[in-house]
C-alpha cells in the first residue's frame, strides 16, 4: 500500500524535459544571423515613464531584437521610492544617499538565475550608482535617501552564444546602458533634480569573417552577431553638459593604438546621444500628455 | 503675480535662459552663468511683483537695489502631485506628537508648508524651543501630550533622525487637543486647553487662532 502521507513522485518513468531550444542548438552552426543595421544605429527602444503608480517614480524599457533564433530583445523596468527618511542607525548626511539594485528576474536569462542577487547583479547595481550620482543634485535633499531598483524581466541576447564565447561581460554592457536610461527616465518622473538626461549607449570593436579581417567598430553590437568581439565600452553621458558619467572598458586592445581607444569612446557616446533622444522624446510625451490631460 | 501666458514644458538639462536675465526658482540650477531646468515640469516666469503705490522719495543714500529680475521655475504642479517635499529651516510644519520625555516632544512631521509629505520624517522640540519666554520653567508634559497636532516652525536640519522644530511664538504651538477622557478640547489661554464635557482643564502651549 502506499504510504499516504507522502507526497509520493510518480509511479512511473520520467524524462528530462528537452526543450526545443536545446535541440536547435545541438543542431546548431544554423546560419548565423548578421548585423542588418548601419554600424552607427542602435536598435529601436521603447520607453515609457509611469508604469508603476505604487512607486515615485517609474520607467519601462524595451530593446527590440534583430537577430534571429532564441534571442530575445532586452526588456526592463525601474522604479523610483522616495526621497525618503533614512533609517535611525544611518548617520547625518547632508545630501541624498542613493542605492541602486539591479535584479535579473530569474526567468530572465536562458539560463536561469537565482533570487538573490549575484555578483554580476551588483556590480551592474554599483556602476549604475555611479552614473546617476554625476547627474543628480544631491544637496538638494539633505537627509534623504532613494532606492532605485531595476528589475529586467528578459535579459538581452542569446546566452548560449555568448557563454560560447566564453564571455558574458558584453551582455552585462547591453544591460547596462539600457539600465542608466531607463533610471534615468524614472528620475525624472519621480521629480529629483537632475543636471541632466544621463543616457548610455555601448560601442564595441569587433571581428566579422576571418581572423586577418580588419576589425570594425560598430554601436549597440550583438555579440552574436559577430563572429568576435574584441572589445567594447559602456558610456554613460550628459548631453547638455558634454560630460561622462561613467566609462567602462573592457577587451584586448593593444596599448600601443590610443587613437582606437578614443574612437570607441566617441562611438559610445554617439550611441548615449542616440539613446539620449529616445529619452527626451519620452519625457515630453510624459509632461505633454499628462499637461493636456489637465487641461481636458 | 504675472506668469506668461505660454508656459512651455522642460526637461532635466534643458537651457532656460541667462542667469542675467532671470532668477532662478526651485526646479532649476545654474551652470557656467546659464539657467537649466533640473526637472521635468511646465516652465513658469513670474514677472517680480511692483512696489505697491507711488514709489517713495528718497531722502537718504541707499545703495543701488538690483533691479528685480524675473523669477523662473519648473515645477510639475497641476501636471502631477506627487512631487515630495522636504522641511526646510523655515518652514511652518504641522506635526503629531508620538513620545514626550521631560527634556523633548518627539513629533512626526505630517504637513509641510501647504503640502502633505508622503514620508514620514521625525521631528525633535527641546524644552528651551517650547516657548520664547521663561525658557528654564518649561515642562514638557505641561506643553504638550502624545496624540496633539502641533505647528512648529523648523530651526534646524537637526541631527541624523531628527529635525529641532521650535514653538517660541504666539501663533506656533498645540492647534488640536484631545483630554484625558477622550474629548477634543477647545483653547481658553495661552497655556489652557479645556474639555467640554468633564469641564476640566489641561496645560498646554496653545497656539494663537489666526
Amino acid at each position: 500500500m502506499a504510504d499516504r502521507r507522502r507526497i509520493n513522485g510518480p509511479v512511473g518513468t520520467t524524462v528530462a524535459p528537452i526543450f526545443e531550444d536545446d535541440v536547435a542548438q545541438e543542431s546548431k552552426e544554423a546560419p548565423k544571423s548578421t548585423r542588418s543595421r548601419a554600424p552607427n544605429a542602435i536598435r529601436k527602444m521603447y520607453l515609457k515613464t509611469g508604469v508603476t503608480p505604487s512607486a515615485s517614480g517609474s520607467a519601462y524599457l524595451e530593446i527590440e531584437t534583430s537577430a534571429k533564433g532564441p534571442v530575445s530583445g532586452l526588456k526592463l523596468t525601474c522604479t523610483v521610492h522616495g526621497p525618503r527618511s533614512l533609517p535611525k542607525s544611518t548617520p547625518f548626511s547632508p545630501h541624498m544617499i542613493l542605492s541602486a539594485h539591479v535584479k535579473y528576474a530569474p526567468f530572465a536569462t536562458q539560463q536561469r538565475r537565482g533570487y538573490i542577487r549575484d555578483q554580476t547583479e551588483r556590480d551592474l547595481g554599483t556602476q549604475l550608482e555611479t552614473a546617476l550620482r554625476g547627474a543628480i543634485i544631491a544637496d538638494r535633499w539633505p537627509k534623504s535617501g532613494v532606492d532605485i531598483i531595476i528589475s529586467i524581466i528578459e535579459g538581452d541576447q542569446d546566452r548560449a552564444t555568448s557563454k560560447s564565447q566564453g564571455d558574458e561581460t558584453w551582455d552585462m554592457m547591453n544591460a547596462l546602458s539600457g539600465c542608466v536610461t531607463v533610471a534615468s527616465a524614472a528620475l525624472a518622473d519621480a521629480g529629483i533634480d537632475c543636471v541632466d538626461t544621463v543616457a548610455a549607449g555601448v560601442a564595441a570593436l569587433v571581428q566579422d569573417g576571418s581572423a586577418d579581417s580588419s576589425p570594425t567598430i560598430v554601436v549597440d553590437p550583438i555579440p552574436s552577431e559577430h563572429e568576435k568581439v574584441l572589445g567594447a565600452c559602456c558610456i554613460a553621458y550628459l548631453p547638455t553638459r558634454d560630460e561622462i558619467t561613467n566609462l567602462w572598458f573592457k577587451g584586448n586592445l593593444p596599448a600601443s593604438e590610443m587613437d582606437l581607444y578614443n574612437q570607441l569612446v566617441d562611438r559610445g557616446i554617439e550611441a548615449s546621444r542616440s539613446a539620449n533622444q529616445v529619452l527626451v522624446e519620452c519625457l515630453g510625451e510624459t509632461i505633454g500628455g499628462a499637461a493636456s490631460g489637465q487641461v481636458s | 503675480m504675472a506668469t506668461s501666458s505660454s508656459p512651455s514644458i522642460a526637461i532635466p538639462g534643458q537651457l532656460l535662459g541667462p542667469a542675467s536675465k532671470y532668477q532662478p526658482g526651485p526646479g532649476t540650477h545654474i551652470h557656467e552663468s546659464n539657467l537649466y531646468s533640473s526637472l521635468l515640469g511646465v516652465v513658469h516666469i513670474n514677472q517680480p511683483a511692483k512696489a505697491p503705490g507711488p514709489a517713495k522719495r528718497l531722502n537718504k543714500i541707499l545703495p543701488v537695489v538690483p533691479t528685480e529680475l524675473p523669477t523662473i521655475t519648473v515645477s510639475r504642479s497641476g501636471v502631477s502631485e506627487k512631487r515630495e517635499a522636504l522641511p526646510e529651516v523655515g518652514n511652518t510644519v504641522l506635526c503629531r506628537v508620538i513620545r514626550i520625555t521631560p527634556r523633548q516632544a518627539v513629533v512626526a512631521i505630517l504637513v509641510c508648508g501647504d503640502t502633505v509629505l508622503e514620508a514620514e520624517w521625525q521631528g525633535l522640540i527641546r524644552s528651551q524651543d517650547v516657548r520664547a519666554t521663561e525658557k528654564d520653567k518649561v515642562k514638557v508634559y505641561e506643553s504638550f501630550r502624545p496624540g496633539d497636532i502641533v505647528r512648529a516652525e523648523v530651526i534646524s536640519l537637526g541631527d541624523q533622525a531628527n529635525y529641532y522644530l521650535s514653538t517660541a511664538r504666539n501663533e506656533l504651538g498645540v492647534i488640536m487637543a484631545t483630554s484625558e477622557a477622550g474629548n477634543t478640547m477647545y483653547p481658553v489661554s495661552w497655556k489652557e486647553y479645556k474639555d467640554p464635557e468633564t469641564g476640566f482643564s489641561e496645560p498646554r502651549k496653545v497656539a494663537k487662532p489666526n
